[in-house]
């Protein structure tokens, strides 16, 4: 009795609703601003709500291989954010803007 | 029961950090928003069990890598990008509108599925038993997962190096600054100039 009453007391679907929400906020963020900042913030914001979702799954089907999995989603963010900062600061050396809009060299 | 009223207390405050987070014009206050939320998720994996977890969230997510975004924030001059416009003119109520539908199926679809645990048998009553939660953790990372884990030191060395070699000034690349350095101040006339 003592262990029903312990497990699992959030439904894992709270956290996959919570996840799709924080996720589709992240990905309008991508969507709709010009500023590169403010899209990296939104990757960030992307990637946790995939954490979440591990993390609430890992916990749901009771082993340690989503919780380890968040490890390397954490490892993989920051190396996002090493790599986009330095061409972020370079864009802005070479450029003095952050708008996204304006970056069209590469337009053919 | 009070688990659920806390869990839905912290995701409300993980939504509302979030879309303050990409509201703002201000990008240190975006940026704090995002922090913000990110310890909010903390309060959720600690809800969730995942002590491990809930501590490097707030140590590496809020505490590293967002302070590391804060530093490369202070070197620009943020106050002449609160006075541009911030959305896309064209993309941006299609974009909205896209993503309230995708949230809508998101929700449709999750309405109708019920999800079945697969029992890996780590109940909180096991963990405990086995040494502790941070124990277990590291018994799976180490053993299962090494590999990964070693994969992710390189990923991490290739991720430093890569910075270090885009921000580094070279010759050339300094010449090119000089030449557009001086009345370049608002960015709508330097890509005329260049166009």
């Amino acid at each position: 009795m003592h262990a029903a009453s312990t497990t699992m007391t959030i439904p894992v679907d709270w956290y996959v609703y919570l996840s799709a929400t924080l996720f589709i906020i992240g990905a309008a963020g991508v969507l709709i601003r010009r500023n590169l900042f403010i899209i990296l913030f939104s990757v960030e914001l992307m990637m946790n709500a995939v954490n979440i979702n591990l993390v609430g799954f890992s916990r749901f089907h009771e082993n340690m291989i989503g919780q380890n999995f968040v490890v390397f989603t954490m490892v993989v963010a920051a190396a996002e954010a090493a790599v986009g900062l330095a061409l972020a600061t370079a864009l802005y050396r070479n450029r003095r803007t952050l708008m996204v809009d304006l970056f069209t060299e590469m337009k053919g | 029961m009070a688990l659920k009223v806390l869990f839905v207390f912290f995701a409300a405050l993980v939504v509302a950090g979030g879309l303050f987070a990409i509201t703002r014009r201000n990008m240190i206050h975006a940026l704090l928003a995002v922090v913000f939320t990110f310890i909010n998720i903390a309060a959720i994996y600690l809800l969730t069990q995942a002590y491990f977890l809930a501590v490097v969230q707030i140590v590496i997510y809020a505490g590293a890598i967002m302070v590391l975004f804060l530093f490369v924030l202070m070197f620009l001059n943020l106050r002449t990008f609160e006075q541009q416009r911030q959305t896309h003119t064209k993309q941006r109520w299609g974009a909205a509108i896209l993503a309230v539908a995708v949230l809508a199926e998101f929700i449709f679809v999750l309405a109708g599925i019920t999800f079945t645990s697969a029992k890996g048998g780590l109940t909180p009553e096991a963990i405990a038993a086995q040494g502790g939660q941070t124990r277990v953790f590291s018994d799976a990372l180490f053993n299962q997962m090494l590999l990964p884990f070693e994969i992710a030191s390189v990923v991490l060395l290739v991720a430093m190096i890569g910075a270090i070699i885009l921000v580094k000034k070279e010759k050339a690349a300094s010449l090119t600054l000089h030449e557009w350095g001086e009345g370049a101040d608002s960015p709508e006339s330097t890509v005329e100039e260049e166009v």
